[in-house]
């Protein structure tokens, strides 16, 4: 299989900017910045490819969104990978920081960006200071900064870690952040590239698409197309987790069978069990079943399969785990990072949270999953941003894929408890620890 | 930047056909089809919308997601469905979710029946909840302040308290801690929620989350009335909403007139009416007898207030800034044609360092209505200079309009003054001067702009600005200008002011309706309408040092005690003593009329008054009676022109609108109005045709009186300058949710003079000049320019005006 990205991603020291450009690392840099802006905006718009962070849109096109003139522009590389399930970009970043340095000032190149972000997840320290000396050594040798390497592109890059909150990875909360403002989501439109940074015109990918620039660049757009299907063109890093033997980053083509990817990559559930469940891009797409391993693995085929290819992380649940825990874990996740700002994903991940916890403690009736099934609905498509839908989407899978099990549960868990009446387990607790200075009389 | 032009577009909503400012968004298109689109969040006042509600979505074609109306934009030939099924389970699911957290104690909610979440869940919810889950509890309720109470459990996270204090008062104290269902607003540390402003998120508060301590459970929505009225507190003169109970005043709210305050009011505005109920309150006439004042009854009061006509030519009169128009004219004639005294004034004599009054020519020529600029014109002019005032004390709702222009419509704002304002922040540039220096900066301003060279760097630096910056240049004069207000007629002809839309002057007076009192003749060199009178009477300080001197020996005091609101309160308490009769109205003894007035008669509050005042900008505003006048206060109008009866003038005043009637045909550019045309909303004269009767044409633009210039600080001395803060007022002393905020002596000065002078900031120190003395708390402040040094007036005790020298020596305790 072609690997662009991972391609000998273990040798030692690739790290540092010798071993890169050993092995021709900012050749592509060089490349892109003897053509014409144009000319480096039509590669990437040939290339096809489509954002890895999760939302799947073109790159190209996001980069011609942005308005032409001597404004402030911005490019934001978007390096929080919050989404559970998924660690490419850390790999990738800590193994191979130049890749993402060059494609960083390839796209703000084409999209005559002259201040550049990269803004990590404060959880990644090692990788923090990998790039931080990555940049540095990139500074040094001309590859940013004032006039880069004679073509008069100026272009700053600054290194900024967050401070732990899924919704940073949101890109407009992303952006309130870096602000310095609470990380919250705005509004669109005005979409970044109109409106981004600081109001400036901004540029925002993923780690893993601005890394792949620099492939495109040396292959040339077109060439990078062949790779993939005519509509999830590449190579995709695939992060697999769970119930596997080997879980770990894949580089795989776009459009290969799921099953390749499960199985032949990652040797499938230990001890001979089957699959139950998956995950195909992260916890926030609809779960799959066994059924599905058979579909390739594209955007467009995991869209029609009524899930998302996302952030390209599997997650494989054997036939040992229990749907409700999942579920009941991911509704916390979600419940725990919802910004609050808007009221369908602050209220129905809090209430979606409180519905599961009373299954365990066997407050619940079959009826409550069909409560917990509208509460989905109402949350889809409603809020601010994607969080809402982000826990709506899997967990309305497994309400509707998995509703028998739920009712045992339900059952199993009354018998437990002995069907005590709602009204006499449910405790009202004052939570006082947010108690102000001034009493009222 | 100048008001932006939109064109009218045509859009279908729930198939009608709706006609719209393009731009304009879905929410308030709706509005003029008379189509409800239910909200929490939006509030245009606060910006830019947020969409956090969702409330709002509606679904528009070609468009799949459904849409948040408050943040879509209105599109020509856009086609809306606002009561489709999906729209409605969006809504249900909304008002469910909403609910899942708030608690359902409407029945001993302050908030219930006036209720914004309670008329939304009746309209737009299903009418039942699935959630049996525990809600969320919070310790409750909290004083937020001691003006506001919070609720934390009732709160649904809508945004706007937040959004008002980050975007519109720019406070930054309200924030949310917390995230996800855990959200809660409140302040960094938990301090409380003081500002001027803060009052204003009672009233936006879409559920009872943020109530008003004041207010708290003293009514229901089906116990009151609303009285609509004018806030007489301060020149910004807002537009309120009394609510009342029993006839009486239990809260105010904002009655919104973009014109004049945008909707907003400043919390003396806001909880000050608690003065109008309180025990303080004079509500019998009063009369000295055996050294003390007894209530007596009206007939013996008016029988002492007659003995005015005993000093005939030898009466001084001073009017307060809160006296309507008419209570201004009916006190001019009584002293001119009823005491043959011309020595009425309704303006403060100037501090140290001072240019003088403005003469009767000068206010003419300022108050010509090519050079007038309107309220809402600060919001979108090019640049706004702020001379010689501070809106935050002066008139605070200005402002919020000041920084709304900086934040949304990119105004410059320009500052020059002695003291650091509250806008410092918002400022492209500022300038300082010493303390009394107003007219000699306007003078070189003028100068500059006339093209002088040797006027200094910063100076010539604002003039570019101001040439420079766009033609729409506003400029607010505070009062502290004096005759020194001569060199803006020069800077406004420098800048081509006269006649142009979107530029203008406005001067902030020192009196609420400084003035309409100015226009209605309350003033020593001109009659109503700034005619010119035969013989010019003498001026506040003169009147003053008159009275002193025995030159003067009755005083007629209407709401206000010169020893509290003049300079050189030495001065004023000899006048007082030395005079044989000093008849008063007022609604609070203060220190002054307790000591030496002969006769008090109560007087109005704003909620019980009928009358007009006119606005800075020169709009005529109506008060009106929301209340009726409690214990034996009698109208103002009716007590003055019973005086002047008993001093021989019959003023034909036997109705309120007699007044008002004689003020029009008195005043040619307020010829012809009606109450009825004034209305709610108030007319702005400068724009009435009737306007042209008063023109500056005839004032030479030369002559710019400068003062004498204020000695420079030597030996360790400081240039004193004062200022009146918002809260210096008897209105605040006696309103018990305000008294907290009544404000303590404090002298600030600049961290080089402290260093110098080893004062620490909070250490007690002593201010003294000339043998006057008064003690303060340091207040060290980055701003204050070395030299310089500032004390508040207009307080009850150490005030500033017990020093009467521009330099004062400073030593710590």
């Amino acid at each position: 299989m072609k690997k662009l990205l991972f391609d000998r991603i273990d040798e030692p020291g690739l790290n540092t900017l010798d071993v890169y450009e050993r092995r021709g690392g900012y050749q592509s840099l060089r490349t892109a910045l003897g053509m014409s802006r144009e000319d480096v905006l039509s590669q990437l718009m040939d290339s096809g490819i489509r954002g890895r962070g999760g939302a799947g849109f073109q790159m190209g096109r996001k980069v011609s969104f942005l308005p032409q003139g001597d404004m402030a522009k911005y490019l934001v590389c978007n390096a929080d990978e919050s989404e559970p399930g998924t660690f490419k970009d850390r790999e990738l970043m800590q193994k191979s920081p130049h890749m993402l340095v060059e494609g960083i000032v390839i796209a703000a190149y084409a999209g005559g960006i002259s201040r550049s972000f990269i803004y990590i997840r404060g959880e990644y320290q090692l990788q923090a200071d990998i790039l931080e000396a990555a940049i540095a050594e990139a500074a040094d040798a001309g590859y940013i900064g004032e006039d880069i390497l004679g073509s008069g592109l100026s272009m700053s890059l600054v290194l900024h870690r967050g401070a732990g909150a899924y919704i940073c990875g949101e890109e407009t909360g992303l952006l309130d952040s870096l602000e310095g403002k609470r990380g919250n989501p705005r509004l669109k439109p005005p979409f970044p590239a109109i409106e981004g940074l600081y109001a400036g015109p901004t540029l925002i990918n993923n780690v893993e698409t601005l890394a792949t620039v620099p492939h495109i660049i040396r292959m040339g757009g077109a060439e990078y197309a062949k790779i993939g299907t005519e509509t999830s063109t590449g190579t995709k890093l695939v992060s697999i987790s769970g119930d596997v033997k080997r879980p770990g980053n894949y580089e795989i083509e776009l459009g290969i069978p799921s099953r390749e990817i499960v199985y032949g990559l990652a040797g499938g559930p230990p001890s001979g069990r089957d699959v139950k469940f998956w995950f195909p891009g992260g916890s926030s797409s609809p779960v799959l079943t066994k059924d599905d391993l058979d579909l390739p693995y594209d955007f467009d085929s995991l869209a029609k399969a009524g899930s998302m290819l996302g952030s390209g992380a599997i997650i494989i649940a054997d036939e040992s785990r229990r749907v409700l825990d999942t579920a009941l874990k991911l509704a916390k996740f979600y419940a725990h990072e919802s910004c609050g700002k808007c009221v369908p994903c602050r209220e129905g991940t809090n209430w979606t949270h409180k519905m599961l916890q009373r299954i365990t403690t066997g407050e619940a009736t079959p009826m409550d999953l069909d409560i917990m099934a509208s509460v989905q609905t109402q949350i889809i498509g409603n809020c601010l941003c994607v969080l809402g839908d982000a826990m709506a989407m899997p967990i309305g899978s497994m309400v509707v894929k998995f509703r028998a099990e739920l009712e045992s549960e339900i059952e199993a868990a009354r018998a437990r408890s002995g069907g005590a009446d709602v009204e006499d387990v449910v405790a009202l607790g004052v939570a006082d620890e947010h108690a102000g200075p001034l009493p009222v009389h | 930047m100048p008001r932006p032009e939109r064109k009218t577009i045509q859009l279908t909503i729930d198939g009608r056909e709706v006609q719209a400012a393009e731009g304009a968004m879905l929410v308030d298109a709706a509005k003029q089809g008379d189509i409800e689109i239910p909200y929490f969040c939006y509030e245009p006042k606060l910006g830019q919308p947020v969409g956090a509600c969702r409330m709002c979505l509606v679904e528009v074609e070609g468009i799949p997601k459904l849409q948040t109306s408050c943040s879509t934009p209105v599109k020509d030939g856009m086609v809306v469905h606002t009561q489709t099924d999906r729209v409605r389970a969006a809504q249900n699911a909304i008002v469910e979710f909403l609910l899942v957290n708030h608690p359902l104690d409407c029945p001993v909610c302050d908030k219930g029946g006036e209720c914004p979440l309670q008329d939304i869940s009746f309209g737009w919810g299903l009418g039942r909840s699935r959630m049996i889950e525990p809600k969320r509890h919070f310790q409750k309720p909290l004083a937020l302040s001691p003006l506001v109470a919070i609720d934390r459990e009732r709160c649904i996270l809508c945004y706007r308290c937040v959004r008002f204090s980050q975007e519109i008062a720019e406070d930054y104290q309200l924030i949310f801690a917390e995230r996800g269902a855990d959200t809660f607003v409140g302040t960094h540390d938990g301090h409380p929620y003081v500002a001027p402003f803060s009052g204003n998120i009672i009233e936006l508060c879409p559920v009872g989350a943020l109530t008003s301590q004041p207010y708290r459970f003293r009514a229901r929505p089906w116990d009151i009335e609303d009285g609509a009225g004018i806030c007489t507190l301060c020149p910004s003169q807002c537009n309120v909403t009394f609510t009342v109970r029993d006839e009486r005043v239990l809260r105010v709210l904002a009655r919104d007139h973009e014109g004049v305050d945008d909707g907003w009011l400043c919390d003396k505005g806001r909880f000050a009416y608690q003065a109008i109920h309180v025990d303080e309150r004079i509500t019998r006439p009063l009369v000295r007898d055996g050294g003390e004042l007894r209530e007596v009854s009206w007939e013996r009061a008016i029988d002492a207030a007659a003995g005015l006509a005993r000093h005939q030519g030898r009466v001084g009169t001073l009017v307060g800034g809160q006296a309507s128009n008419e209570e201004g004219f009916l006190l001019g004639r009584l002293a001119r044609e009823g005491l043959a005294s011309a020595d009425i004034d309704s303006r403060a004599g100037g501090a140290h360092g001072w240019a003088g009054p403005v003469s009767a020519d000068l206010a003419r020529a300022l108050a010509a209505p090519e050079l007038q600029a309107s309220v809402p014109d600060i919001e979108f002019a090019h640049t706004v200079l702020l001379l010689g005032c501070d809106p935050r004390d002066d008139a605070p709702i200005l402002d919020l309009r000041i920084r709304k222009g900086v934040r949304r419509h990119g105004v410059k704002l320009a500052i020059a003054s002695a003291r650091p304002t509250a806008l410092e922040a918002n400022a492209t540039l500022s300038v300082r001067y010493a303390p009394g220096d107003d007219g000699r900066f306007a003078a070189a301003l003028a100068r500059a702009l006339d093209g002088a060279d040797d006027v200094g760097e910063e100076i010539a630096a604002l003039a570019s600005l101001l040439r420079d910056g766009g033609e729409d240049v506003v400029i607010l004069y505070g009062e502290r200008l004096g005759a020194g207000a001569a060199a803006l007629l020069r800077i406004a002809d420098g800048l081509g002011i006269a006649g142009r839309d979107g530029a203008g002057l406005i001067g902030l007076p020192g009196g609420a309706n400084g003035r309409g009192l100015r226009e209605a003749g309350a003033v020593p060199d001109a009659g109503p309408g700034y005619t010119t009178l035969a013989t010019a009477g003498r001026s506040t300080a003169q009147i003053g040092a008159a009275a002193a001197a025995g030159e003067i020996t009755a005083l007629h005091l209407f709401g206000t005690d010169p020893v509290r609101d003049q300079p050189d309160r030495a001065l004023w308490e000899r006048a007082l003593h030395s005079v044989a009769l000093v008849v008063a109205h007022a609604a609070v003894l203060t220190e002054g009329l307790a000591e030496h007035a002969t006769v008090i008669f109560p007087a109005e509050s704003h909620a019980e008054k009928e009358g007009t005042v006119v606005h800075p900008d020169g709009r005529l505003q109506r008060l009106r009676i929301a209340i009726a006048h409690p214990g034996e206060v009698r109208p103002s109008w009716a007590v003055l022109a019973e005086i002047a009866r008993r001093c021989g003038l019959d003023t034909g005043v036997t109705r309120a609108h007699d007044a008002f009637a004689q003020l029009v045909a008195a005043v040619p550019a307020y010829a012809g109005l009606t109450l009825e045309e004034i209305g709610g909303r108030g007319v702005r004269w400068p724009e009435r045709a009737q306007a042209a009767s008063i023109s500056g044409g005839d004032v030479t633009l030369v002559g710019v009186p400068a003062g004498e210039p204020a000695p420079s600080a030597q030996n360790g001395s400081l240039r004193l300058g004062t200022y009146r803060p918002i809260w210096a007022a008897p209105e605040c002393e006696v309103s018990p949710a305000l008294k907290f905020l009544i404000p303590q002596q404090q002298l600030e000065l600049s961290p080089e003079d402290a260093q110098r002078l080893g004062i620490a900031h909070g250490s007690e120190v002593i201010v003294s000049s000339n043998g006057h003395r008064l003690t303060a708390t340091a207040a060290v402040r980055t701003g204050v320019p070395a030299g310089s040094a500032f004390l508040a007036d207009g307080l009850a005790a150490e005030s500033a005006n017990a020093l009467t020298e521009s330099l004062v020596e400073v030593v710590k305790v």
